[in-house]
């Protein structure tokens, strides 16, 4: 009996706490309220695979709502032409999130597509479908690179035409470059001290620009090396590179006119391991103590460690890399450095044949071009802020010079195209 | 002759990917070339491999100084490799373990990955540690400022340094707050160390860096041609039979 | 005896004794956690077969008394060579030793061989054999492999190459060997010639492009973002100037190449300071190594 009333007070009592947090529960779980102005535009500049996909967030996607009414949003999409398609999920964006990239469209297929808001207990808003559908098309230029594209011909053809008029004989003159002309020296003191030089290509691949550039330098240095008769060594990182190296030094030695004098045990693998290559190719320079050596290629932290024991074995040393973290380095503890395009020049310096300098003079081309735009570019901001001064920025016409700043920097520097 | 081909080889690979790279359909055959690349230099070790053996063999049988050394070299190589390739000591995977050799050949308590991580990661972190020694040396001898260049080098080194330290709030924390000059904008700590590091960082590095990152673009591009309009062909060698 | 041989021995013998000291306590010591591992086979044949093995896990001193934890000999003796190694790496500061010279051949040989085993299982084994022979390597090395994969055929021309590269080797038409490095140093200056215009030259370009002179939204002039832009924009002309290289350092030039080479002497000078605390940093990594992990000091 007592047990009974009890009973009926506990139920008496948790009656009104359930019916009211279960009304809260049901009055909490609302669906939220969907997302406005949904559209989709084909993206740009592809080929016809993805459609970018924009819409306002739900109304009910606030950033400081807790318990969060929106958690995520769902898209999907159907064939437009397709009577018996479905819908199928694609995606689900995250909240707070207002576009979203389908990267898997066929070109020329046309697809409608569908968003949901998802809220609390997978409560879903009311979907909101495309007006029309909307079809990836295969874009076969891309157009957003229109502007590089006329940047690279510019700068390509520059090259090539000083090229042609190198080779029908119009004299070129080019500055000198310290670090060049130390070569020469370098190789010649080597071979009075009876030691060797030392020529360290880099230590990446031959797929990377920096390495290429390299070997075509350590043709100039073989050559000279081959005249002097100076023992040239040239560890290498990577076998390819050891390939290509041997074969640019054969024909180095073949074209100085020294075969018998070409020996390929002196160029030779050590391992691709950066640390492992330059704690061998330190303990050798310790020990064989070479009186000129040659830094040209892609460095790494390594550089350092190869800079300071070449100094500490009292060697003459000419560093060139495009490595803008190593430059420091280089420069700090090298005789001389080949700074960026230096380096890159230097197989034109050193072989001195007027197309080569040709080359040169078509990278000059391509930073007066580049330079010229920046102080153009630069002119025409000043000249619009000084215009726009004071002016409240907000529901203005852009000025005339407004929007060619803006041209210049979102089109022709950027990714606008001709528009 | 034997230059001929390769010549046009480079010539066609490399104007087709530069076109390429404006034609969205094709776009990605550039990366398609290089992850064959990944492979070309795999097989490329027997090359590279066959060579430190032949030098290390060359050193042994003629019983230069230091042989010892390249026998070591040799063993270290030849158990290494076999151990790497047999899978030595790996488990198998634990979701198909009837294939003996599906697991991971870095797995942790295989015979490899000892000497992984107790030989070649250690020597690895100890030489990269060293740069702190090399480093320390390299500032010593270069900054005896020999000329205004290597003067400016100092200077702004010694700046930064101590802008990124303790020093800077102990040597130069004490400037006020306030302005120079009435509303300039410049107030005094504007030239404490640590914000002076920054200035430096973004208004003197900045563009240095920005101008040699141009220069090495068309430098790039520069060489990129030469090799491929067969203007510098170096690297093919030689046309003749030595 | 020389004295410097007589101090190095007495240094070597002290070293020792401590090294001995530390090692008795019970330092520089591996401990593992026996996890045991049973794992289903997944075709069964028949009869369920089950493989069980055992996992080691690494875990702190601290829970040396736990049951499942016991000493591990393997992973000690590698801490103890690692130890070592690493101060043979740093005896080369004080000049070339034999102890340095062993280290540095087990280096390059291990290095070496690491190289080519990675290679061979990420390369040749995953991107080679198992996309042109599926069926086969998921019997042998890849069990995980869709039964339904077909073979790339895509796959076989950079196995073409290879073969012309390996064609070095033999006594006769070795030049064949030029035609894939010809392909891939044409691929590489193509594909470069296109990244670093695009990133390093039409971007470096767009990003500096900023107004000389700049004003606040009331119209007041910012002078000191004025001049910072100004400076901004006066580093990158004169260090690009510096970099011509038909104009002689002559008259104007001379002087506008000099504020350039200054301005890049100001940036290699930061970044030289900047990387200094990095390194720093390593040092003390290894030296944490030493004292914590081995000596426990």
């Amino acid at each position: 009996m007592q047990y009974r009333i009890f009973k009926l007070a506990l139920i008496l009592l948790l009656l009104p706490l359930v019916s009211v947090s279960g009304l809260s529960v049901i009055r909490a779980a609302e669906p939220p309220a969907p997302p406005a102005d949904f559209r989709a535009e084909d993206v740009p500049g592809d080929a016809g695979t993805a459609i970018d996909l924009f819409w306002t967030l739900s109304p009910d996607d606030q950033p400081d709502l807790k318990p969060r009414k929106v958690l995520r949003y769902v898209i999907s999409r159907k064939e437009a032409d397709n009577e018996e398609s479905k819908f199928e999920n694609i995606g689900e964006p995250t909240y707070r999130v207002n576009t979203f990239r389908d990267s898997n469209c066929e070109a020329g297929t046309p697809y409608l597509y569908q968003i949901e808001a998802v809220g609390q207990e997978s409560l879903t808003s009311k979907p909101v479908v495309l007006n029309e559908p909307v079809i990836a098309s295969l874009q076969w230029f891309n157009l957003q690179r229109s502007w590089f594209a006329v940047f690279v011909v510019l700068i390509c053809g520059s090259v090539i035409v000083f090229i042609r008029l190198a080779r029908s004989g119009k004299k070129l003159k080019v500055r000198k470059i310290a670090g060049l002309e130390a070569i020469n020296d370098a190789v010649g003191r080597a071979t009075e001290m009876g030691r060797s030089c030392l020529f360290v290509p880099g230590i990446q691949d031959i797929n990377d620009i920096q390495t290429v550039a390299g070997i075509t330098i350590l043709a100039q240095v073989a050559e000279t090396t081959a005249d002097y008769r100076a023992q040239l060594e040239v560890p290498t990182s990577r076998s390819l590179v050891m390939t290509t190296a041997r074969d640019t030094v054969e024909a180095a030695y073949l074209s100085a006119g020294r075969p018998d004098e070409y020996n390929e045990d002196d160029i030779y693998y050590i391992t691709d391991e950066q640390f492992g290559y330059v704690a061998s190719v330190t303990g050798k320079m310790v020990r064989d103590k070479p009186a000129a050596c040659f830094y040209m290629g892609a460095f790494y932290a390594e550089s350092l460690i190869l800079a300071e024991t070449g100094n500490s074995v009292g060697a003459i040393q000419v560093a060139g890399t495009a490595m803008p973290t190593q430059l420091p380095f280089f420069v700090a503890a090298c005789d001389f450095t080949l700074i960026g395009e230096e380096f890159f020049a230097a197989s034109a310096y050193l072989s001195g044949e007027p197309q080569q300098l040709g080359s040169l003079k078509g990278q000059d081309f391509g930073k007066l071009i580049g330079g010229l735009l920046l102080i153009a570019g630069c002119l025409i901001m000043t000249l619009s802020s000084i215009q726009s001064r004071g002016v409240a920025p907000d529901n203005q016409e852009p000025t005339y010079l407004q929007s060619a700043s803006n041209y210049i920097i979102e089109n022709i520097l950027g990714k606008g195209g001709f528009k | 002759m034997k230059r001929t081909i390769p010549l046009l080889i480079s010539a066609i690979t490399g104007f087709v990917l530069i076109g390429t790279a404006f034609i969205p359909l094709f776009v990605d055959w550039g990366n398609i070339a290089m992850s064959w690349f990944n492979l070309l230099a795999a097989f490329a070790f027997i090359l590279g491999g066959g060579n430190l053996l032949k030098m290390q063999l060359q050193k042994i049988s003629a019983q230069q100084p230091g042989w010892g050394y390249a026998a070591v070299t040799l063993i270290a190589f030849f158990i290494t490799l076999f151990v790497g390739l047999a899978k030595v000591g790996v488990h198998p995977n634990v979701k198909f373990p009837e294939f003996a050799w599906s697991g991971d050949y870095l797995q942790e308590d295989g015979v490899f990955w000892w000497l992984f991580e107790y030989i070649f990661t250690p020597l690895s972190a100890t030489m990269f540690a060293l740069l702190a020694f090399y480093i320390s040396s390299a500032a010593f001898r270069a900054f005896r400022a020999k000329n205004t260049e290597a003067t400016i080098l100092l200077i702004i080194a010694v700046i930064i340094l101590l802008g990124r330290t303790y020093a800077s709030v102990w040597l130069t924390g004490w400037f006020p707050d306030e302005f120079i000059i009435g509303e300039s904008g410049i107030k005094y700590s504007d030239f404490n160390l640590q914000n002076l590091s920054e200035i430096i960082m973004e208004d003197f590095t900045t563009p240095g860096m920005r101008a040699i990152k141009i220069g090495i673009a068309l430098g790039v591009a520069s060489t990129s041609l030469k090799v491929l309009l067969g203007v510098d062909r170096s690297y093919l060698g030689s046309d003749q039979e030595a | 005896m020389k004295q410097s041989t007589l101090i190095w021995t007495i240094l070597m013998v002290a070293g020792g004794a401590f090294l001995l000291f530390q090692a008795s306590k019970g330092n520089g010591r591996v401990y593992v956690r026996e996890i045991p591992v049973e794992a289903q086979a997944s075709q069964p044949e028949g009869e369920e077969q089950v493989y069980r093995w055992t996992r080691y896990q690494q875990v702190t001193e601290a829970e040396k008394g736990e049951p499942d934890v016991r000493f591990s000999l393997s992973r000690t003796l590698g801490l103890w060579v690692a130890a070592f190694s690493t101060l043979a790496i740093f005896s080369f500061l004080y000049g070339d030793n034999p102890i340095y010279k062993f280290t540095e051949s087990v280096f390059v040989g291990v290095s070496a061989a690491y190289a080519m085993v990675v290679a061979f299982w990420t390369e040749i084994m995953t991107n080679l054999y198992a996309k042109l022979l599926p069926g086969l390597a998921r019997i042998t090395f890849y069990p995980d492999i869709d039964s339904t994969a077909r073979p790339d055929y895509l796959y076989l021309i950079p196995l073409v190459l290879s073969i012309l590269l390996l064609w070095r080797l033999s006594p006769k038409g070795s030049w064949i060997a030029r035609w894939p490095l010809a392909f891939f140093i044409g691929a590489t200056a193509g594909i470069r010639l296109i990244s670093y215009l695009e990133t390093d030259f039409v971007g470096q370009l767009q990003s500096t492009v900023m107004p000389f002179i700049v004003f606040a939204s009331d119209g007041s002039l910012l002078w000191i973002k004025s001049l910072r832009n100004t400076i901004f924009i006066v580093g990158v002309v004169s260090c690009m100037i510096y970099f011509f290289f038909s104009i002689e350092h002559e008259g104007v030039v001379k002087y506008i190449s000099r504020l350039g080479i200054w301005f890049l002497m100001v940036t290699f000078g930061a970044s030289f300071a900047y990387t200094v605390m990095g390194r720093i940093a390593l040092l003390s990594g290894r030296l944490v190594f030493l004292f914590n992990d081995w000596l426990g000091i």
